[in-house]
Formats: C-alpha cells, structure tokens, sequence
C-alpha cells in the first residue's frame, strides 16, 4: 500500500466515479458549501454535465478572463499553480487545514485546495497578485511591508486575503485585534509572525483600507 | 603576533561598559562599539523582500516552472520495518506521461522506518507520476517495529539499526555539542558533560528533589516543504533550486553525489518557505531528495521538480526528538545548589543527535557539582534534525521545571535562586530588569492567593532562561561590494534569507559604510553564484556576513578616499566623509560629492570581495568551550489555568534577549516573537502521535498535528539588553535560537506556580493539567 493510496478527497470523487461528480461541479454557482451537494446526485435539470476528461472553464482572475481546459477533479490551487502558473498562492497542507492557498472567490475567502476548478466557473476569483492596482499596492498590503507581517512570506498570500476580506466587512472601521485574531485564525504561519499581521491590519484599518 | 593590531574598544551594556584592549587582525575595519554612533544600522528599516512577498512575486521553489519541467513522485515504505521482497518498476515506466523511473531500494533490504525511500517516477504531471507510484510492483515482509522511546530501552525490544549508524551532522546542530557513542541494544551513549562529583552534591544536600520530565517529538514543519528541482544544462553542469537553508551545503552535496565539480553546479534559493533546521543539504534527513531530482532528471532528460507533500514532510525530513529526563537537584536548606545531574534518553528516531542541550551544564554554573548525560535510543521513525536550538527546549523545561519544584521544597523563590547561581552578568541584568517589568513579586503573590482561595482560574508566572554560543565563522562567508560610476552600490553574497532579513541587513551595513540612502544598495542574494556563504543555523548568519560586507565595503570606500585625495589634492588621511557620502578635504576647504566622485574613479567600478576572521572578543562573558560570547536571555511567562477545564492560556512571554548590536530592532522583533510563538506551540499542543502496533505517525497533516494559530499565542513583550562583546567588527551576535530555548519551560514553570502541581510532560494538554490535579486518574 502506498502513502498515496490511502483515501483522500480526489481519491473518493475517483471512487465514486465520475457520473456522480459531474453533478457538483455543473452549474454556475460554487455549491461545495453545502455537503449534501456532489455526490449521487444527478445533475440538476437542465445543467451541463462535465467531464470525465478535461472541460473548458473559464472565470475572471484578478479581472481578466481566464480560460482553460481542466479535468473535473482538479482542485482551483493546483488549476491556479499548474494550469495557470499562478503561484503566488501557496500550497501547504492540501487538506483545508492551513489557509496558505486562500484565494477570495466573490469576495469570499476560500480554501482553493477545497475547491474544485469547476466550482469558480463564472465567478470573480482574487488570488494575492490581484491585490495591487496598476502596479500601486494596497493600502493593506503596504501596511504588511511596513509592519514586517511577514517571515519567510509563505502564509502571507492567504493571509492578505484574510485580512482582505475582514476589512471589506468592517467597512471602515477598526476592528479589534481579537477580531483581526479571529480572521486569521484559518491562517497557520510558521515563522510566528501573527502580531506584525494583527498590527498591520490594525494600521491598514485605521488609514480607511 | 605581528599580523594583529591591539585597539581599544569600549564594550558592555546597559551601564556596564569598559575598555578592553583586543587583538585585532590587520585589514580588519576598526570595530564598532558602545561609542560608534550609526544612523542607519540598528533603525528599524522595512525588509526588502517585503513587496515581492506581498504580491506573490517572490520566487520560491515551489514555484519553478521550466519547459519540459517532470514532477516527481517518490514511492514511501508504508511500514515501520520491513524488508522488500520484490520491486518491479515496468509497468510504472509505461504509465502515461513518465519520463523516468528509479528504485531507492534493492531486494532483500530492510527498511527502517514507515516513509523511507522505496521508488521514484517523474512525469509530465504529478497526477501522471502518482498514478505511476501506484503502478509500482512491490512486496514487504513486514518485520518486528519498535516506535516508542521507553520500549525501545527494554532489554529484548526490536533492534532497529543492525548495522553500525553514522551520525550526521549539519550547519544546524550546535558546534562542539558532540561526542563519541557506545552502543548497547537500541541504545547509544553519547558520553556527558561533567563537572567535579555530583554524587558527592547530592550527599552534601539538605533537600534533593528527583523526578522525571519528558518531551515529545516536534516536527519542524516549514511551511513550503522540502523541494528541489534540477535541470542538466550539460553533463558536466546542473542548475540547482532549492528550498534550503544552505545553498552551499546543496552544491556540496550535489557535486559528491554526481562527481561533479562543486563550481558547475549552480545553486538557486531566492526565498525559502521556512526550514527551522531540517533544510540543509540536497536531501531531507530521511530522504535522498537531491539524489532522486537528480537521476530522474537524468534519465528524462528533462528537468524534474520534486516537492514533497505535507505527509511525507512529517515523517522523513527531520524533527526534534523526544526525551526522558531524569533530573537530580540538591541543594542547602539556604537554598545554594549542591548538585546538578541529568540522565537523558531521547529518540531521533533511526537517527542520532537526542542530547538535551547545555542549559544544565552552562546556565547555573555556581553550582559547583553538575553532570548531564544523554542517550540516542534508536526507533522506527524517520530522522530527527537539528531544530532551532537542538535539544536545548528539552534541556530547559526538564531543568527549569525541576530547579521550581526544588525551590518549592525548600521555600525560596526560584528568581533568586536562578539569579544567586548564574554567572553571566548579562544574564543576571535581564533576570532583574524582568523581575520588574513583569511585577514578578506581586504575581507570586497573587497566584497564591488565588490557589489559597480554590479559583476556578489559576494564574502564574515562571521564568526560565536561555544559552547559546556567538558562533559566527571565520572565512565562510566571501561578500563582495561594487560601487559603480553611477554611484550606485551593490552587495553580492550566496546567502539564502530564511525570513530573518539577512538581506536588508546587508543593506544597511553598505549604506551605514558609504553614509549613503539605502535606496542606492543593491543586494544580490541567494544564489552560489553570488560567492561563498554560511547556511541559516546556529543563529550564525549575521554574525558571518555583515562583518564580511563592512570589511569588502570599507576595502572600496578606502579606495575611493585615495580618488578623493587625489581631486581634492589633500593626503588620503585628510580626507573626512560627511553625513551624505561627501568627501571633505580635512584642512582645505574643498568637498566633492558621492556621485561626482564616483565618475573620477579610473574603471567602471570600484570592487572589493572579505571575508571575517575568526572571533576576536567574547566580553563579558564567555561559552563554554572555546573563547566565543555567550549570548543570554531570560524569558517570563503568565498563565491562567481552568482548574476545570485543565486548559493552559498564556496571556504573556516577556522575552529578554541580548543579540550583541543590534542591526534591525523591527526584523529583529519578529524573529523573537517567532521564537517564543514556536515554544508556545510546543509547549502547549504540538506532538506527533505514533501507533505502537502499525508503527505509523497518527497525525501527518496540519489539522491533527496542531500548531499554534494567531488565538492560541500570548501578548509578546520583547526587552532587548544590546551587548557590545567585540566579537567582530559589526557586533552582530545570533537570536533565532535563543529566542526559543526557554520559552516552554517559563510556561511550564508558571503553570507549576498556578496549581501547585508541576506538570513534567510536554505539551501541557488538559488531559495532563487535569492528572497533575489529580481530579482525573493517571
């Protein structure tokens, strides 16, 4: 028995077969949300199956349209990092566990390990290199820099879309650090940098990010 | 001898300073010291790599992308011991999209330990190479397994190794920490540390205190996890991208491994995704990385990208071993140690290297009997790894802990007793500025008023404190510093920055040189082609490289000063710098600016390559072992403990540290609080879990085995105590080590303090809390 052998989440969608797939992954809307969705479940009326070999795609990332041809059990990180040579976002875990691979999907931060590709057909799509303007950081990201909310960098994309998120709830106001804590909470960084990151989300907050 | 000089330097800290006369070598720039004033050197300047890091520009092996790129899949044991029947790899080599296919291990070997190297595939994708994996023809024999520490010290368990073992070494490990072993079953004596007669300490004692503290296995777990990729550029050529802490360890390695000449093998790290000790050399300790790479790239002819997953990053790059300490305290009813002795058993797994450190031997050293000695006890477990301050974590929680409950014994406050028996003046400083700082009488005062009245929630406060040597090298690093007719200035050194902020240092030891903006310094880092460098470990690097750089920049800047004295027809003595880069005829009253003289210079550029000597001061005080600076810090810890519940809180570390000068209170910082967020971690939740009848690691993954997240850490306070030591000529002296020695144990000390009942094994889980209460059963 190998390591990989054991089962794992693209190891059950293959066990169960591609039939019942599809009917997660069809459809415009992302709707992993919901366990109940995906599997033996036939396609809802009129919705396009899809698959079992690679499916056209497309989606906005960082506002210019993607298009691409991806199996239907490739996840969105590895679409964004394989497919797409995207790799400012990060794998780490894999599983879900770690935050380092959160792109924001509508606006909503994600887990783009426990998406699947097709699950963001149509949607608007953030990775970390979609969150400069023309080049200008944000102001949030500036504060990253200026705060040293980074180490060795490798949680900092999921990070920034973390604290990204927060600040487009909190409309204007500071939130507190146990807030900030809270958002991050899904955001494993090694290197220990969660202070820096809680004070410059703090600062970002403050100059109206 | 004649190739030194003696200078004067003033060194100390706080209010202790003195002037020290030291030998220092001819051609080195005069030290700085206490009266060196530096504008841009110890500011709090915002690290380089910040942008590329917040966009996701920053490059990280992980992210190499070259054409015709194969990924690789290695083929892992799936038992704790096991010999291999059969290895077929033909049909792996006709599944789709495989490009080469290797066997790690041969008929008839016996394995070690569940995740060791088996096969190899690359192919085009790393679905197609683990789709390959599994086309792999493979049969085991399972054998007999032991993977706890305990039963592999009984007489008749499973022999693990039955051959002899080699110890390896890396940059990580502490330098001079090993010794010659014997070995007796599963067990290997690596000998001990002694001082005059601890069984004599003892009889002398009014009061001894004995018990038995344990820790668990720690894995590093790096964010980015260990990868390389490797492309042939020719047969005798390949380029190199590691994620490694030691770009020149990788070359070495690499050029061993395939005869080539260390020069033709090019090694790239510009970022690094963490390493914390495992990453050094082309393979992960329990993994042939750059040997697998390397073949299969090879074969394929193709370049192939090996990144390992979270999984196998668990179970075959290295961790910090577990221990049985069995600690021996005796002391005078006064409270005056009469002896120290500490019997230590640990497991690097099939590896070596278990020791627990020099907090015992080299912290309380009035204590005039001390002995430590420690064990490997062998396992079926991957290698253990140096990981940030090998052994000490374990050394000060057993020792720490152990010296709390004495003091209990015997009625003394445990600050007094660490303060009254270390040596270090540094030390002593930091214990008392602490002692304030945390208002450590009135929250003594407190915790026992609190258990005195049963709260439900117990509040602490412990201390416990830190050891490490300045182990910065003489002539690892070779920096080389240009500054072109442009004005420009550019720094060039092979460093990977691991996240520390090397780089930005650099920078700013050029601009303080040429008293020029750091907008105008290029560094150019990371990559072997940039001259020899020291790998991140040790807590060496910026005691390595900055004296380099200063050297190579004052070399140039000397050599501009002649170009100066020359337009400003003055003697090359008469010429002063100003705070721009201007240069000023002393006696005349002429100047010529930074830009105007760098178009007079005779070449395109003006360029010098240094290196550091060995260490020339150690003021004041030193490590042991050889004339090196002993770098000090104390840590502070407040807990609250749920009496109920049994869950530890650590509302706050105080953490005082010396790193010598200073260069960048703001990396700095974060490199403390690293430090003390990793022994928070440790201390708190992290072990791995091993199953005693498959021999597998329970929780390979990053949702079981728990690290801490940005709730389950203390507010940091960091108390910096500057040193000037005059240990080479920038003063940099290491942090990333100290900053986590004593963190775990100042906890467990302040957990102690709250209940009343010490809790000796590590993670303080509530299950353990709760035992220590004794409202649950052992």
């Amino acid at each position: 028995m190998s390591e990989r052998s054991r089962l794992s989440r693209r190891g059950l969608f293959r066990g169960f077969g591609t039939a019942t797939l599809v009917a997660g992954c069809s459809g415009n809307k992302a709707t992993t949300d919901n366990p109940s969705d995906g599997l033996a479940v036939p396609p809802p009326e009129g919705a396009e199956a899809v698959g079992p070999g690679p499916t056209s795609l497309t989606f906005e990332l960082n506002g210019t349209a993607a298009a691409l041809e991806v199996p239907p059990h490739m996840t969105l990180l590895d679409a964004l990092r394989l497919q797409l040579n995207v790799t400012g976002t990060k794998e780490v875990c894999n599983r879900g566990a770690c935050g380092a691979c959160m792109v924001l999907v509508d606006g909503v931060p994600r887990n783009s390990c426990m998406l699947l590709a097709h699950d963001v057909r149509g949607a608007k799509v953030t990775t970390v290199e979609g969150l400069a303007t023309d080049g200008k950081l944000s102001v949030l990201q500036q504060a990253f820099v200026d705060n040293d909310a980074m180490q060795c960098g490798f949680c900092t994309s999921g990070m920034l879309i973390s604290c990204s998120a927060l600040l487009a709830r909190s409309q204007g106001q500071v939130p507190a650090a146990a807030d900030i804590q809270s958002a991050i909470a899904g955001n494993l960084c090694r290197c220990g940098t969660y202070p820096h990151v809680v004070a410059a989300v703090t600062q970002a907050a403050g100059k109206g990010a | 001898m004649a190739d030194t000089s003696k200078q004067k330097l003033k060194l100390g800290f706080a209010d202790n300073f003195k002037v020290v006369t030291l030998e220092i070598p001819k051609g080195e720039p005069r030290p700085w010291d206490a009266d060196t004033e530096l504008t841009v050197v110890g500011k709090p300047v915002v690290r380089r790599d910040g942008v590329a890091k917040v966009t996701g520009k920053a490059t990280y092996t992980h992210d190499i992308r070259l054409p015709g790129m194969l990924h690789a899949a290695v083929l892992r044991s799936p038992y704790a011991c096991c010999i291999v029947k059969e290895l077929k790899l033909d049909a792996a080599a006709k599944s789709p999209g495989v490009g080469a296919v290797i066997s790690l291990a041969d008929v008839g070997e016996r394995l070690l330990f569940a995740g060791q190297d088996v096969a190899a595939v690359a192919a085009a994708t790393p679905e197609q190479a683990r789709a390959a994996l599994a086309a792999i023809v493979v049969t085991y024999e399972e054998q007999p397994h032991v993977v706890h520490t305990r039963q592999a010290m009984q007489p008749g368990a499973p022999l693990v190794h039955t051959t002899k073992v080699k110890a390896r070494k890396t940059e990580g490990d502490e330098p001079g920490a090993s010794r010659q072993a014997t070995q007796k079953g599963n067990v290997r004596h690596t000998g001990s540390d002694a001082k005059k007669d601890v069984a004599k300490g003892l009889r002398a004692a009014d009061v001894v205190h004995e018990a038995e503290y344990t820790t668990q296995v720690h894995t590093h777990s790096a964010l980015e996890t260990h990868s390389i990729v490797v492309r042939w550029d020719d047969a005798k050529h390949m380029t190199v991208w590691s994620s490694t802490q030691s770009i020149f360890s990788v070359r070495g390695e690499m050029a061993d491994i395939f005869g080539l000449k260390p020069a033709d093998v090019h090694v790239i790290t510009e970022y690094l995704g963490g390493g914390f000790g495992a990453k050094f050399g082309a393979s992960a300790p329990g993994s042939r990385l750059g040997f697998i790479a390397g073949t299969l790239a090879k074969q394929a002819k193709a370049p192939v990208s090996l990144l390992l997953d979270r999984h196998e990053e668990h179970v075959c790059t290295g961790n910090r071993p577990d221990s049985i300490q069995t600690v021996k305290l005796g002391a005078k009813k006064s409270g005056e140690l009469t002896a120290i002795h500490v019997v230590a058993h640990g497991s690097a797994g099939i590896g070596t290297g278990a020791g627990v450190g020099r907090n015992a031997i080299g912290i309380y050293t009035r204590c005039p009997n001390i002995k430590v000695e420690s064990a490997d006890v062998y396992t079926n477990a991957g290698p253990g790894a140096a990981f940030r301050a090998p052994g000490h974590p374990q050394g000060a929680f057993a020792l720490e802990l152990g010296l709390d409950e004495l003091a209990a014994k015997i009625g003394r406050d445990p600050l007094d007793i660490r303060i009254e028996h270390n040596v270090h003046p540094v030390r002593r400083h930091q214990f008392e500025l602490g002692r304030k700082k945390i208002d450590w009488d009135q929250k003594r005062k407190r915790a026992a008023e609190l258990l005195a009245r049963k709260a439900r929630v117990l509040r602490g406060v412990g201390v416990a404190a830190s050891i490490w040597g300045d182990f910065g090298r003489k002539g690892a690093a070779a920096a080389t510093v240009s500054v072109g007719r442009d004005g420009s200035i550019e720094v060039q050194n092979g460093v990977q920055d691991i996240g520390g902020g090397i780089v930005t240092v650099l920078a700013q030891i050029a601009a303080e040189v040429f008293r020029r903006p750091l907008e105008t310094v290029t560094v150019k880092f990371g990559d072997s082609r940039y001259g020899a460098s020291v790998g991140s470990g040790g807590s060496q690097t910026t005691s390595s490289v900055t004296p380099a750089v200063r050297a190579a920049a004052e070399k140039v800047k000397a050599q501009l000063a002649e170009v100066a004295a020359k337009e400003l027809k003055v003697t090359v003595k008469d010429v002063s710098w100003d705070s721009d880069g201007t240069a000023h005829a002393r006696k005349a009253k002429r100047s010529i600016t930074f830009a105007r003289l760098c178009q007079r210079m005779p070449g395109e550029a003006t360029t010098a390559t240094a290196t550091r000597p060995g260490t020339y001061g150690h003021h004041p005080m030193k490590f042991m072992g050889g004339p090196l600076y002993q770098i000090a810090g104390v840590q502070f810890a407040e807990v609250a403990v749920d009496s109920w519940t049994g869950e530890v809180t650590v509302e706050r570390v105080l953490a005082v540290h010396d790193c010598g000068r200073v260069m960048n209170p703001l990396t700095l910082r974060s490199q403390i609080n690293g430090g003390v967020i990793l022994g928070t971690s440790y201390a708190l939740m992290e072990q791995r879990v091993m199953d005693r009848s498959s021999g597998l690691m329970l929780n390979p993954n990053l949702e079981t085995y728990k690290i801490a997240g940005a709730r389950d850490i203390p507010k940091i306070e960091v108390a910096l105590t500057e040193v000037h030591t005059g240990a080479n000529n920038t003063g940099a002296i290491g942090i990333g080590e100290p900053a986590t020695i004593p963190t775990a144990a100042a906890i467990a000390c302040a957990v102690f303090n709250a209940t009343g009942a010490p809790v000796r094994s590590l993670p303080l889980t509530p299950d353990r809390v709760l035992q220590s209460l004794e409202v649950v059963p052992t």
